[in-house]
């Protein structure tokens, strides 16, 4: 320990995991003292038999609860105030998002306006206040998570609100809800968490509270995702997964914003591709260049990425180019194993070539943007994965 | 705004019912083990002279009660309603009941999975978990209730079989 | 790492770790809007000069701080309602708790009183009474060991009742833990050196319970390799600032380990050692924690081999075969009880039996040993152990640890 200021980590969020999590809710909410949720979400994306199972899990608990399955694919100021009104009206006293990304946005904002009483949305920035605790929000995350859902802070078109008390009180993961729709969801949802872990890892080299979830990110998804690849359907792996996504929210937390994170965000929000996607495209390339100019925080991967014995059995020296190795490894055999289902390129992914000059423009206002810029023309003209390494 | 659909919860009849059957029977189980088995009754008199448990689900029940009145244990019935509890080993909801009471999770487990809800004192309801293991014992054929305790006692074959037995026909005739 | 079918993890403290934590302070209080904080601490920390070393760094910033140095070792209910009445006396509005086990305590106890406005804390004992965030409490330990800075229970004693009172709520968790070297850098060799042995055996408890989960996991492998590195350093060189923050940081990872994972037949048996003989809790801690791992070890082999890593680094992780990996770990525990004892001039009990008062008598006679395995019967932390314990078991277990010599593995029951 050589730091010579200091350091901190906060992660307000309790975890729930497993068998039956969801049939705790009456009791978890009951503690904090809610009794009348209002459940948000999004019906076409999380499909009628998730609600069902969310609402089923009420059975018996005597309690009643407002169902909105309406919310859209962004962040929509008009409708969150509309909620607002609603939420006051009938007096709901807490929020449960049933989703993952833009649907835990929402949600996020919808628990501020009724919190701190604000009336009109449009109004919210990156600089509004938010520095007292929340009505109790909890995330039921399901498999196209982006692993954001428990970081703290909210996304409103553009801007991003930040602060501890943003992040939701309980996140509760249950294996009826986390299997995947298909190849490309989990596939998504895995890298995202492990770009989001890497990058975190790396920077809190000093940071052991924090490197503790990143650390267990990392090892789910290295233990999990190939298996959850292979079958999307699997309850066991695909749980994991999603443990994972929700551990690399909690360690990316309070950490600067990185190139991996930021490419995918930038995609996101200019194309709605799940930040995963292109996260597991840059991966390899930003994983070449750290080590190429700093290998210092990569050798700290090699540990979560592999294990006791082949981490003892790797000298220092070699730690941080055995990490990158191990990982362009893990991302071809991750490859080879749906086929076509998961795109690998721009192209594959979506992304028209006009609108790529559109998100060079938005990467040039970065601080960082020359080398974002880089990294993008690279694995614009790349080859898919799987034939280069073969 | 009529988008906002007000569901209610809905009831779980059938697990109910097995739970509540289940509770029953375990009740008057305890009733006759501290009657027949020299370790449950010990560890009933080291308990006050008005001691009373009760194990159930969240929120409302079933619920079965367990009381010592006068020197004697007896199955209380299901109904812990105004009564002043020393223990109160409460399932968080129906469905870890069901997982609890048909023995796919053993109350070690489940323990540790924060599955249940432990008032009183500790000592006292860690005398109750041992009695109740003891019970699961005798009631249980190994294979099952080795899923169900920690470790399988090594009894004499004598105190399971005639302990069983006694258990078994006390619990039927309530007595 | 292994998912469990089911579990729960929370810790929502803020760690604040560093050289200059405690500067921190005065802006952690103002975001939370609080500005005449209470300092809830013992005459033994204040007496050691570090509420002077907090004052200093606060009063520049702050318009007023108090401070109530009254705190007894055993946390003490009339106390708690005590310190409420001064805390509202003098409108204050947060709460600063800096010392160990007791300090946390009673401040968590205070503070329930003066957030719900209670008149009696009685009516909050239990667990689930607590249903909103209470006052801000910040916690600064001045042990690196019991990790009650990010534990969400709180043990006050009603000593006219002769009742002793549990709080359990996530509401008791402090706001923020302020790990700063300088809080534990006069800690006293012996001190240091069973304090850090508790932590570790927080750690170790925490790994192979039965509430583990991947993220306690994650937890008390980092407090293990921390702690197991740090703690020779520190009681071989108090004034270690680097080492002292490092056990800090350790026993922090370790109390947030253990309070999500809870503990098993070490603090079962140290407990009861503790209620019956008076024996120091992490004394009792170093003594038993290789029995611990013994006593468990059929059943959980592969995870106590899993410690041997963090605990002893690549080279001897690599020259040990697979199937000697537990047992090193357990010799290694074993060997630091030994170096300990070393480096403290003997004052570092290595077993029961050479535990002793200030006046050198011994603590623990043989014949108390019966008390003690059958006074560990009323304590919950059996629960969690993954084999099962009765009286027979602890007597053997607590026979071996007093004559200080390994467990016979063969005589463990195996069910």
């Amino acid at each position: 320990m050589n730091s010579d200021s200091c350091f901190t980590f906060t992660c307000p969020v309790k975890t729930n995991s497993g068998n039956i999590a969801l049939e705790n809710l009456p009791v978890e909410l009951s503690g904090l003292n809610a009794g009348k949720p209002l459940v948000v979400t999004n019906i076409a994306k999380v499909g009628r038999k998730a609600v069902r199972t969310l609402t089923g899990a009420f059975g018996d608990s005597g309690m009643s609860l407002g169902v909105f399955d309406s919310l859209g694919d962004k962040v929509d100021p008009a409708l969150i105030e509309q909620l607002r009104t609603t939420f006051i009206e009938e007096e709901y006293d807490s929020i449960i998002a049933l989703g993952g990304g833009t649907i835990v946005d929402s949600a996020k904002i919808l628990n501020l306006t009724v919190s701190l009483k604000i009336t009109d949305v449009r109004n919210l920035s990156a600089q509004t206040p938010v520095n007292r605790n929340l009505l109790p929000l909890v995330v039921v995350p399901t498999a196209d998570a982006t692993g954001l859902e428990t970081a703290q802070f909210a996304r409103l078109n553009g801007a991003v609100l930040s602060s501890e008390y943003l992040a939701p009180v309980l996140v509760v993961i249950d294996p009826r809800l986390t299997r995947g729709k298909d190849v490309k969801t989990i596939y998504a949802t895995g890298l995202a968490a492990l770009g989001r872990a890497l990058e975190s890892h790396i920077i809190a080299k000093e940071n052991p509270f924090r490197q503790a979830y990143s650390f267990a990110a990392i090892r789910f998804i290295r233990d999990n995702l190939p298996a959850a690849v292979r079958n999307p359907d699997d309850k066991k792996t695909t749980l994991a997964v999603i443990n994972a996504a929700v551990m690399s929210g909690c360690a990316f937390s309070g950490t600067e914003a990185r190139p991996l994170h930021k490419l995918g965000q930038v995609f996101q929000e200019m194309l709605k591709i799940h930040p995963g996607i292109i996260m597991g495209m840059c991966l390899p390339h930003i994983l070449d260049d750290y080590l190429h100019h700093d290998g210092n925080g990569l050798a700290s991967l090699l540990h979560p990425l592999t294990g006791d014995e082949e981490f003892a059995q790797t000298p220092e020296v070699q730690r941080a180019g055995a990490a990158v190795s191990v990982l362009h490894r893990f991302m071809a055999d991750l490859h080879s194993a749906p086929g076509k289902d998961v795109p690998q390129t721009l192209r594959e992914a979506g992304v028209p070539p006009y609108a790529i000059e559109d998100i060079f423009e938005v990467l040039d206002v970065d601080p960082n943007g020359v080398y974002l810029r880089s990294v993008v023309e690279r694995i614009r003209d790349k080859t898919p994965m799987a034939e280069k390494k073969g | 705004m009529e988008i906002v659909e007000v569901v209610r919860a809905g009831g779980k009849p059938f697990k109910r019912a097995y739970v509540s059957i289940f509770l029953w029977f375990t009740g008057r189980a305890i009733q006759a083990a501290a009657k027949v088995d020299e370790q449950v009754r010990r560890e009933f008199n080291s308990l006050p002279d008005d001691f009373t448990f009760s194990l159930g689900v969240l929120p409302d029940g079933p619920w079965m009660v367990i009381g010592r009145e006068k020197g004697q244990v007896k199955y209380l019935g299901g109904d812990p309603e105004g009564r002043h509890l020393h223990v109160r080993l409460a399932m968080k909801n129906i469905e870890t009941a069901f997982l609890i009471l048909s023995f796919r999770e053993s109350t070690a487990l489940a323990t540790a999975r924060n599955r249940l809800i432990t008032e009183g004192e500790v000592p006292q309801a860690l005398a109750m978990i041992r009695v109740m293991d003891i019970v699961e014992v005798y009631l249980l054929p190994k294979m099952i209730a080795r899923l169900a305790v920690k470790r399988y006692p090594s009894w004499t074959p004598g105190r399971k079989f005639f302990g069983r037995i006694g258990i078994y026909s006390r619990a039927m005739l309530g007595i | 790492m292994v998912l469990p079918d089911y579990y729960e993890f929370c810790c929502r403290v803020k760690i604040v770790a560093g050289h200059d934590a405690l500067e921190q302070i005065p802006g952690l209080l103002s975001e939370k809007g609080a500005k005449k904080p209470l300092i809830i601490t013992d005459k033994g920390v204040a007496g050691a000069g570090l509420i002077d070393v907090v004052s200093r760094v606060l009063q520049d910033r702050l318009a007023g701080i108090l401070i109530a140095d009254n705190v007894p070792p055993d946390s003490d209910l009339r106390i708690v309602h005590q310190l409420a009445q001064f805390y509202r006396d003098n409108g204050c509005d947060a709460i600063i708790a800096v010392g160990g086990g007791s300090v946390m305590d009673t401040a968590k106890g205070v503070n329930i009183v003066v957030s719900e406005n209670a008149s009696d804390l009685m009516a909050f004992s239990g667990a689930g009474a607590l249903k909103r965030p209470l006052k801000p409490l910040i916690a600064i330990p001045t042990t690196a060991g019991t990790g009650s800075e990010v534990t969400q229970v709180a043990v006050i004693k009603d000593h006219e009742k002769h009742l002793k009172m549990a709080f359990l709520s996530y509401f008791l968790l402090p706001d923020v833990s302020i790990l700063d070297p300088r809080m534990t850098m006069t800690m006293p060799p012996f001190i240091t050196a069973m304090t850090g042995m508790d932590a570790l055996s927080h750690a170790t408890e925490a790994y192979y319970c039965l509430q583990k989960n991947p993220l306690s996991d994650a937890h008390a492998l980092s407090a293990v390799s921390m702690i197991y590195q740090h703690l020779p350093m520190v009681v071989q060189n108090p004034s270690d600032l680097n080492g002292r923050l490092a056990m800090s940081i350790g026993a922090c990872l370790a109390g947030i380990a253990f309070s999500n994972s809870m503990t098993g037949i070490v603090h079962n048996l140290g407990h009861a050692s503790g209620s019956v003989c008076g024996v120091p809790h992490g004394l009792a801690m170093a003594i038993l924690l290789p029995y611990g791992l013994e006593y468990n070890m059929h059943k959980c082999e592969d995870i106590i081999a899993r410690l041997l890593l963090p605990m002893a680094g690549e080279t001897d992780y690599l020259n040990t075969p697979k199937e000697q990996k537990a047992q090193k770990v357990v010799s290694l525990i074993r060997q630091m009880n030994e170096d300990l004892h070393i480096l403290t001039n003997g004052r570092h009990a290595r077993c029961f039996r050479e535990v002793k008062d200030r006046e050198g008598k011994p603590m623990v006679p043989r014949e108390t040993l019966p008390e003690i395995a059958g006074a560990a019967l009323l304590d919950g932390a059996s629960m969690y152990n993954p084999e099962d314990t009765d009286y027979t078991d602890n007597l053997m277990v607590l026979e071996a640890a007093w004559e200080g010599c390994p467990l016979d593995l063969s005589k463990v029951k195996k069910g």
